[in-house]
């Protein structure tokens, strides 16, 4: 069981995760709505994992990802993207993202993901 | 689906009643069509020789298809065509009419033939709707060749069939440069070529997009119904992007937002393609390389 952050700016996508991530015996220990808010939550939460969603008003999930990452190199962060992102997927893994989820979330690709990044 | 189209008409020309559509559309979810009808609808069989063999089969237990190769009506391989026919959902509409003794075949032919008439359908177009491929019946209603327009519209009609509703029923699309809305979620699309994709319509038709995707019932068009339709676009958005990138072709999507109560303008084209899902419609709404404003 793994302690983990959702960081969505939609309440939707928070939701169907939340609900596959605690069906599945996780803990969901906090949400936040943008990368401003993530990078906060992140260093008062100390999750396990993250799940990061790219594209975010405020701040977007690249950079919070940076900025989570300059605070703690070993943070586990899996980035949400919507399929077609593929030159933003490939900065995530330059910034350190651990793992991908992709949207329109499968419960099954989700569980498996977050098992490896316990792994 | 094809019951959806024409259910509708004869349903508008008063053929038959709102509780007998509804009674077949109910019934033909659950039904598959006799090999007998498919064969006069295909016109492989008379009816009077279909009805022979119905006659003979409740006298021997043995299928139709193989009686009617004994009595030399018809093929071994006209009966492999028929029964791959069997899931059709012109037949099954069709089945249901006749065996409810709500229309006779001649009746249902005859009103066919008009419904093609007055919507200005071509043979292959009819033929599209009867066959309840959604690949065949977008292109009767979209002109999928606009160039990104077309591909965008063609695969988030699918994505609706995929996430939301498999029985939707699609509106001749059209074009217009000021579209004034109830309410509109969109998106914008923004990298070698710049897209605004928008679902709008009245509260209770987005409603039939919100929450089957957020899997919710929400009883108005909150902010948390709007966020699931935002969030629909999103996804779909996002396998369109992943299609374009096959082809070199690079956009980046922009957080999703949703407005009440504006009108749409742009100095290019709004394609509109209407939607009608469980009876409420809303448009789909796709703009290329123009700019567009929310006033």
């Amino acid at each position: 069981m793994a302690k983990i952050l959702i960081v969505d700016d939609s309440k939707t996508s928070r939701k169907i995760l939340r609900n596959i991530l605690e069906d599945s015996g996780h803990e969901v220990v906090g949400e936040a709505i943008n990368g401003e808010e993530a990078v906060v939550k992140y260093k008062e939460l100390q999750p396990d994992i993250t799940t990061m969603d790219i594209t975010m008003p405020v701040m977007d999930g690249l950079q919070a990802l940076k900025e989570i990452m300059d605070t703690d190199k070993n943070a586990k962060v899996v980035m949400v993207t919507a399929a077609g992102q593929k030159t933003k997927m490939v900065d995530a893994i330059k910034y350190g993202a651990v793992e991908f989820l992709t949207k329109p979330f499968e419960a099954e690709q989700i569980i498996k993901i977050i098992s490896k990044v316990l792994d | 689906m094809f019951g959806l189209y024409f259910g509708d008409y004869l349903l508008e020309r008063n053929i038959i009643s709102q509780s007998q559509l509804e009674e077949v559309m109910k019934q033909q979810q659950t039904s598959r069509a006799k090999l007998g009808l498919i064969a006069v609808a295909e016109k492989l069989l008379t009816t009077k020789q279909a009805e022979e063999l119905n006659e003979l089969q409740k006298q021997k237990d043995s299928r139709f298809g193989d009686m009617a190769i004994e009595k030399g009506y018809l093929l071994k391989e006209e009966v492999n065509y028929l029964l791959n026919l069997q899931g059709n959902s012109y037949l099954k509409f069709v089945q249901t009419l006749t065996e409810n003794n709500i229309m006779t075949m001649d009746q249902i032919e005859s009103a066919l033939e008009n419904f093609k008439n007055e919507n200005n359908f071509s043979d292959t177009e009819l033929e599209a709707l009867k066959s309840g491929d959604i690949d065949r019946i977008i292109p009767v209603f979209v002109d999928t060749n606009i160039p990104l327009a077309g591909e965008c519209i063609t695969l988030a009609i699918r994505n609706i069939i995929r996430f939301i509703n498999n029985n939707i029923k699609l509106k001749k699309a059209y074009m217009t440069k000021e579209y004034k809305l109830d309410s509109i979620a969109y998106q914008q699309l923004i990298g070698d070529h710049e897209l605004f994709v928008a679902f709008a319509g009245e509260d209770d038709a987005l409603l039939k997009i919100a929450s089957p995707f957020a899997k919710e019932e929400f009883e108005s068009l909150d902010e948390d119904a709007f966020d699931s339709v935002c969030e629909f676009i999103n996804c779909s958005n996002g396998l369109y992007a992943s299609k374009l990138s096959t082809e070199d072709i690079h956009i980046d999507m922009t957080p999703p937002k949703f407005n009440k109560n504006k009108t749409l303008l742009t100095d290019g084209d709004i394609y509109v393609v209407p939607i009608v899902i469980d009876r409420k419609q809303s448009d789909l709404l796709v703009v290329v390389d123009h700019k567009v404003e929310i006033k």
